[in-house]
């Protein structure tokens, strides 16, 4: 199949340029090869192409709408890493989705997450997987989040300017790091940091984490509170919404601390709580 | 970039506004004050367009006063909103709108109740018990649809903006030079002294 | 984005039973992404007349200000309330004066007419244009939505009651899936000589 389309393809030179320099940018090890190929628009512009019909931020009537809109966040503590997502998908104003699985189990010691294009992440992520299997089998020893969070920045970066739209963490655990958090954006942005949240409702998630962040959160506490900063985020934000999924990275891989519907969680919340006064119930 | 937060509180109406004046790369200033107060118990608090801004409150501030000249009494606060809105959207179809947000903090002598309205530029007008015009909306709502109570004093409301000012100054980009608080109740418009 | 009618978001709908009319509104007021308001009414009463008004918040306030004058004053000259065939004229026409710069909503119309008892709805389009109903109405951010939840749910000839159960699934099943509209819900229903209005629990997100 692939030899006939490669006698049809289209070949210019900004595609040929990096192909070119693929090995260059990556790890040692890692073949690009491996990726599938991608097709890109058959114009010599393709950046700019892609660019003004798919990327709503930089162009707003763009008429292929991406699923947008999301907020996620990630913390790191003394017990490990919170991570903790939104389920909603929007198109435009219409909410395309409300049950979005947002967090992508890379293998049972990585968690990455997933904002902006749903699709973007979702692909790029499930190979990041079958990268960080690969590793294992060559290096009979797992990846480091380090290594992980790399190929993938290094990735987006080759696609940059096209219109891919990504904004995700990498969490994971291992012996030589210790619970450790990477952010990777599609611009190329790859930070490694204590405390992350990403996506159209970040800053109302900040606004609750940052309030009620401590390093000596107990597990339970820690879970509640990344499970509240979704939820604040939630409310205001009319792109975020649906449920919560949450997940504690501990050094024996990541434990799945379940879905809670939005609905429930919110008024169950601002009962016990007595919070959300600008609600009448 | 500009800051301005309002929290309505049982007796009073606590007001903050971020201090810098900031025009293209510099700050001009770091003692500005975004406030005029319109009448005894209603102050406007704004951000927006440099230029419009100043001339947009003084105007209405000069209005407002001159109602109270030739009536002998102060306008009630839901009346100071109404006119401010109505000033509003009709300058939106106007050959040069006032592009103006505002906070009007206010206190009813007669019915003896706080009053918070929200106004945007386009005119739209919405009554709530805290609000916030521009990015400084999206770090402390979340703050205080959490911490926000219906029966909290003014000193709570001082507490809870203590609180929004700290989570201000680690998310905002660029330095707001702190903020200058008031606070309206029965007595009048006063500035809150310390450290902002 | 950057069209006025959805930068504060917002829906309403409109229904008509066996004597008697239904009209509800979602109750969120935004700017974008950010919910401000989640107490901003869409649906105003005049005399036994209602009108949704959906669309740019400015506007909305704007032109229920400006009909509750026009009403006032119609009141007094005639000495009666205006009925809704009346008053969906005086929609459409105060519209229409701004033709070639519109009012950014989109108003419906429902009531029943104190002389014939007969139910009335319509929605119009932003420059005045009625388009006149014998089943449901609807308007604003999630006017695809509510047609959806109209078509499937909508039977002629309800109960006040059953019209109630029917208006408020279509609402709040149309609004669960407009990022723009929600917060809460207001409901009227509206028979001859009675008029109860309901405020709904909804979705907080």
């Amino acid at each position: 199949m692939n030899s006939i389309a490669q006698q049809f393809r289209h070949t210019n030179p900004a595609h040929e340029a990096f192909q070119d320099n693929d090995n260059e940018f990556f790890e040692s090890g890692v073949d690009l090869k491996m990726a599938p190929s991608i097709t890109v628009p058959p114009i010599s512009q393709p950046t700019e192409f892609l660019r003004a019909h798919t990327d709503d931020a930089s162009n707003p009537d763009c008429k292929i709408k991406i699923a947008h809109g999301t907020t996620t966040l990630a913390f790191r503590f003394k017990e490990g890493i919170i991570v903790a997502v939104d389920s909603r998908a929007t198109a435009g104003d219409w909410i395309a989705s409300q049950t979005v699985n947002k967090v992508i189990r890379i293998n049972p010691f990585l968690l990455g997450t997933m904002a902006g294009g749903a699709a973007d992440c979702q692909y790029w992520e499930t190979w990041l997987g079958t990268q960080c299997r690969l590793h294992e089998l060559r290096e009979k020893e797992r990846i480091s989040v380090a290594a992980a969070s790399k190929i993938l920045g290094n990735l987006v970066y080759q696609y940059k300017g096209m219109g891919l739209s990504m904004g995700t963490m990498v969490c994971g655990f291992t012996k030589k790091e210790g619970p450790t958090i990477y952010y990777v954006d599609s611009d190329g942005s790859r930070l490694k940091g204590d405390m992350f949240c990403v996506g159209s409702g970040q800053t109302f998630a900040y606004g609750v984490l940052d309030s009620n962040y401590k390093w000596d959160l107990s597990v339970e506490d820690a879970l509640y509170l990344g499970k509240r900063s979704i939820l604040a985020a939630q409310h205001r934000d009319a792109y975020s919404g649906g449920s919560i999924n949450l997940y504690h990275v501990t050094e024996s891989g990541w434990v799945y601390h379940g879905n809670f519907d939005f609905d429930d969680t919110f008024w169950k919340v601002k009962a016990s709580e007595g919070s959300f006064n600008n609600v009448d119930a | 970039m500009d800051i301005v937060l309002g929290i309505k509180v049982s007796d009073g109406v606590v007001i903050a506004t971020s201090k810098a004046a900031t025009r293209g790369i510099s700050i001009l200033k770091d003692t500005d004050d975004k406030t005029r107060d319109l009448s005894d118990h209603n102050l406007m608090a704004f951000t927006g367009e440099s230029g419009d801004t100043v001339q947009f409150a003084e105007y209405i501030q000069a209005n407002i006063q001159l109602y109270n000249m030739r009536e002998g009494h102060e306008l009630s606060p839901y009346a100071v909103s109404h006119f401010v809105r109505n000033t509003l959207a009709k300058s939106l179809r106007s050959r040069k709108p006032y592009q103006v947000n505002a906070l009007l903090a206010g206190y009813d002598t007669d019915k003896k109740t706080p009053s918070l309205s929200w106004i945007d530029y386009l005119g739209t007008k919405a009554d709530l018990p805290y609000a916030a015009h521009g990015y400084a909306a999206f770090y402390t709502l979340s703050l205080l649809d959490h911490h926000y109570r219906k029966d909290m004093t003014v000193e709570d409301g001082l507490r809870l903006l203590k609180l929004c000012n700290k989570e201000l100054n680690t998310r905002m980009p660029i330095d707001f030079k702190g903020l200058q608080v008031k606070v309206v109740n029965k007595d009048g418009v006063k500035v809150v002294d310390g450290e902002w | 984005m950057s069209n006025p009618a959805s930068i504060n978001g917002g829906s309403a709908v409109a229904m008509v039973g066996k004597d008697c009319v239904a009209i509800a509104c979602d109750l969120r007021l935004g700017n974008q992404s950010l919910g401000v308001a989640n107490n901003f009414e869409k649906v105003f009463q005049f005399g036994h007349v209602f009108l949704g008004l959906t669309g740019l918040a400015t506007d909305v306030i704007t032109l229920n200000e400006t009909f509750r004058f026009k009403t006032n004053l119609y009141k007094m000259r005639e000495e009666r309330d205006i009925e809704p065939e009346t008053f969906a004229n005086l929609v459409s026409t105060s519209l229409y004066e701004k033709r070639f710069g519109p009012y950014f909503v989109g108003p419906i119309v429902a009531g029943i007419n104190s002389k014939t008892n007969q139910p009335f709805i319509c929605s119009f389009d932003s420059i005045g244009c009625i388009d006149y109903s014998k089943d449901f109405a609807v308007v604003g951010t999630a006017s695809d939505q509510l047609y959806g939840m109209c078509e499937g749910l909508y039977e002629p000839n309800l109960s006040p009651d059953d019209l109630f159960e029917t208006i408020s699934q279509a609402l709040l099943n149309a609004n669960d899936r407009d990022a723009l509209s929600g917060w809460g819900a207001a409901v009227y229903i509206i028979t001859k000589d009675k008029i109860s209005k309901r405020y709904l629990k909804s979705r907080q997100d």
